[in-house]
C-alpha cells in the first residue's frame, strides 16, 4: 500500500483509538446525504414503477384507438392477431355514468369489458376481493371499485342504478330512458386512489347499450409478449394496420406520457437538490481537513524531510476525502435500504400519529409507499458521493502540497 | 582518504526581513568524510539550522555548490541518503512506535518482512523493543527521541543530520540520547552532523565546528 494511502487511513482511523469524532461525523454527513438520495429517488421511482404496473395491468401494454369508434372490433382484432409479438387483445368502451344506491349518487368512469377475453390481457381477477369473481359479470351486473362501493354503501349482491349520458340525449327528443339496474357481483381494489374511487366495470354489451354504441368500441387493449418494448410494438402495429381504418396504436408510456414525464422530472430535480446535502457534507469535510493540514503542518514538513514528494502529501489528503466518501456511501446505502425496508411501518406510524392516513391516500394515490431502487440512480448517487467527497479533499491537499518542508518544520 | 559524504563550497544564504537582506551564511566550505562525526555549535541565529537545512537539501543556497557523495543534492535521493533527527521529535501521533520507524522505509517502498524485522531490531537497539506498539503519546520525551533516532537509521542512510536533538530533553536523558546517537552512528559507520548548543555533547564528536556570523571560526 502506498504510504500516503496508509497514512490517510491511519489519520482517519488511528491505531489504538476508538472511532475518532472527526471521521465519524464526516462519514455520517456523507451517509445521511446518500441515504436521503437513495430513499427519495427509490420512492419516486416506486411511484413510476407502480404506475407502470397498474397501467399495464389495467390497460395492457398497448391500446389501439380510433379517431371516433372502432365499428368492426372483431376484424381489427383478427388483423392484430397476425402481428408478431401480440399475445392477446380485448376490446373496451369507456365513458362516464351516474351511479345511485340508497339515495347516494356518484359519477364514476365506466369501462365496458369482454369478460371472456379480458383475463388474457389484464389480470383483473387478481384485484377482485375474494368474494367476487370476474366470471360472474354478465349484462345485468357490475363490478365496483372498493372506495366507490364504500361511498355508495353498496355490497356484493346489492343493486345499483346506472344513469348514462344517453338519458340527456333522449330527453332532448322528449323521450325517457330508464336507468339500468345492475347487481354488484364484484369489488376490486388496485391500491390506486384514482382507480379505486372512480371506476365501475360492466360488460361490453352493457356499456354499448348505455352509450348507444351498437357494436362499436372505443379501443382495443393489446397484450405483448413479455420483454417486448411497448413503444416499438406500437410503432410496428401502426405500420401494419391499414391507414384506411384510421386507427392508431399507443403504448402505455405514451398514454401516460405527461404523468411519467412529471414523475421523471420530479425525480431528477429531487436528485439534483438532494445532492446538495452531500455537497454541504463535503464542505464540512474540506473544513475539517483544512484544520488538519494546519494542525499537522510539522508532520507534513517531516514527510517532506523523509523524502515524501508534494504530490504524495496531496494524495494523502485526497485519499482521506475519498475514504470518507466511500465509507459514507457504504453506510448511506445501508441506511437508505434499511429505511426503505421498513418504509411502510414508518409511514403508517407517522400517519397514525398525525391522523393523516386518509389525506395521504387522497394525495399520494397509493395505499402502500412504493419503492423502486433504480440501478441508474443508485450508481449516480454512489459516483456523485465519492467524487464530491474526493474533491472535498482537493483544497486541503493543495494547501498541504504547497507547504515547504523547511517552512513547515520551522512552524513551532 | 575516506569517501566524501558532504562537499560544500561557498554556501551563502540570506533572508529578507522587512526590506533588509540578512546574510545568514556567508560562504561556507565544508567537507565531511564517511563515518565522521561532526558537531556544529553557534549562538542562536548564527545559521546552524539554516546550514543543516541546506545540507539536508530541504532548502537551496543563494550561491555555492553542495554535493552528497559524488552527486549533487537531489530531493529524490534524500530518503535513502540521509536521516534526520529533530529537536521536537516529529513522530506521527496516529501510529505506534514501530510504524513510525517503518514510515521512513514506507516512503521509499512498501515495507516487507525484512523491513519490519529491521525496524524491530532498531527499536531494540535504542532500548524500546517492549514499547513497539505504544503510541507516541504513551512515550516519554527521551523515548520519543529514541524512536526518532531509530527512524533516522531505518533506511541505512550514509548521513544523519541531528538538529539539537536534546533541546527538549532534560540533561540526563539528553546525555543518554547523545551517547546512543554517537554509538549507533559509530557502529553502523554512519556519518553524523550534530547541531547543538551543548559543548559537552559537541566535544564527544570527532570534529567540532563553530559557526559565527555565517562562517566557521
Amino acid at each position: 500500500m502506498p504510504w500516503y494511502l496508509y497514512l490517510a487511513l491511519k489519520q482517519l482511523f488511528p491505531s489504538g483509538r476508538k472511532f475518532p469524532f472527526f471521521t465519524a461525523i464526516s462519514i455520517l454527513g456523507v451517509a445521511l446525504g446518500v441515504a436521503v438520495l437513495i430513499i427519495s429517488t427509490s420512492v419516486m421511482g416506486g411511484f413510476g414503477h407502480q404506475i407502470r404496473l397498474m397501467t399495464v395491468d389495467t390497460q395492457g401494454d398497448v391500446q389501439v384507438r380510433a379517431d371516433g369508434f372502432i365499428n368492426n372490433p372483431d376484424e381489427v382484432q383478427a388483423q392484430l392477431a397476425r402481428i408478431p409479438g401480440i399475445v392477446a387483445t380485448t376490446p373496451y368502451a369507456q365513458g362516464m355514468v351516474g351511479v345511485l344506491h340508497n339515495s347516494k349518487a356518484q359519477y364514476p368512469g365506466i369501462q365496458g369489458i369482454d369478460p371472456a377475453r379480458i383475463g388474457r390481457v389484464v389480470p383483473l381477477q387478481r384485484y377482485l376481493t375474494p368474494a367476487g369473481a370476474l366470471s360472474d359479470l354478465d349484462d345485468d351486473s357490475v363490478i365496483l371499485s372498493v372506495q366507490l362501493a364504500g361511498l355508495l354503501g353498496a355490497q356484493l349482491g346489492d343493486k345499483v342504478e346506472v344513469y348514462s349520458p344517453l338519458l340527456i340525449e333522449k330527453l332532448k327528443n322528449d323521450s325517457v330512458l330508464l336507468p339500468r339496474e345492475l347487481r354488484v357481483v364484484g369489488i376490486f381494489e388496485f391500491g390506486h386512489q384514482a382507480l379505486d374511487s372512480t371506476v365501475v366495470l360492466v360488460t361490453l354489451r352493457t356499456m354499448q347499450d348505455l352509450y348507444g354504441l351498437g357494436g362499436a368500441v372505443h379501443g382495443i387493449n393489446v397484450k405483448l409478449e413479455p420483454g417486448l418494448d411497448a413503444d416499438e410494438a406500437a410503432a410496428r402495429i401502426n405500420a401494419a394496420l391499414p391507414p384506411a381504418l384510421h386507427l392508431h396504436a399507443v403504448s402505455w408510456m405514451d398514454i401516460n406520457h405527461d404523468f411519467l414525464f412529471v414523475l421523471q422530472f420530479e425525480r431528477n430535480m429531487l436528485f439534483f437538490l438532494l445532492t446538495f446535502i452531500i455537497i454541504v457534507a463535503a464542505f464540512s469535510v474540506t473544513s475539517s481537513l483544512l484544520i488538519s493540514v494546519v494542525r499537522k503542518t510539522r508532520e507534513i514538513g517531516l514527510l517532506g524531510a523523509l523524502g515524501g514528494q508534494p504530490w504524495q502529501v496531496a494524495a494523502c489528503f485526497c485519499c482521506q476525502g475519498f475514504i470518507i466518501g466511500a465509507a459514507g456511501t457504504l453506510v448511506g446505502l445501508g441506511l437508505g435500504f434499511g429505511v426503505l425496508a421498513i418504509r411502510d411501518d414508518i409511514v403508517h406510524l407517522f400517519t397514525r400519529l398525525t391522523g393523516s392516513e386518509a389525506a395521504m391516500l387522497r394525495f399520494y394515490q397509493f395505499s402502500h409507499l412504493p419503492s423502486y431502487p433504480d440501478p441508474a440512480y443508485i450508481s449516480a448517487t454512489i459516483v456523485c458521493s465519492i467524487v464530491i467527497s474526493t474533491l472535498a479533499g482537493l483544497l486541503p491537499a493543495w494547501r498541504a502540497a504547497r507547504l515547504q518542508p523547511v517552512e513547515a518544520l520551522r512552524n513551532e | 582518504m575516506s569517501e566524501a559524504i558532504v562537499t560544500a563550497r561557498g554556501l551563502t544564504k540570506s533572508y529578507l526581513s522587512g526590506d533588509r537582506h540578512i546574510a545568514v551564511l556567508r560562504g561556507i566550505d565544508l567537507d565531511i568524510a564517511a563515518g565522521e562525526s561532526v558537531s556544529i555549535r553557534g549562538e542562536s541565529g548564527s545559521g546552524k539550522s539554516t546550514l543543516l537545512n541546506l545540507l539536508a537539501g530541504l532548502d537551496s543556497p543563494d550561491a555555492g555548490t553542495l554535493a552528497w557523495g559524488d552527486d549533487p543534492v537531489a530531493a529524490a535521493r534524500r530518503a535513502q541518503f540521509l536521516g534526520m533527527v529533530f529537536q521536537s521529535f516529529y513522530l506521527i501521533p496516529e501510529i505506534d512506535a514501530l510504524a513510525n520507524v517503518l514510515m521512513a522505509s514506507r516512503i521509499v517502498r512498501a515495507p516487507g518482512e525484512a523491513e519490519r524485522a529491521r525496524a524491530k531490531e532498531l527499536l531494540a537497539s535504542v532500548g524500546l523493543a517492549e514499547r513497539a506498539k505504544h503510541l507516541p503519546a504513551q512515550l516519554s520525551g527521551g523515548e520519543r527521541q529514541r524512536v526518532a533516532l531509530a527512524r533516522a537509521l531505518m533506511n541505512a542512510p550514509k548521513l544523519i543530520l541531528a538538529d539539537e536533538p536534546t533541546g527538549n530533553l532534560d540533561e540526563h536523558t539528553g546525555d543518554a540520547v547523545i551517547e546512543l546517537l554517537l554509538g549507533l552512528c559509530a557502529s553502523t559507520h554512519t556519518t553524523l552532523v550534530l547541531v547543538t548548543h551543548n559543548a559537552t555533547h559537541a566535544a564527544k564528536t570527532g570534529r567540532q565546528l563553530f559557526l559565527r556570523d555565517g562562517l566557521f571560526s
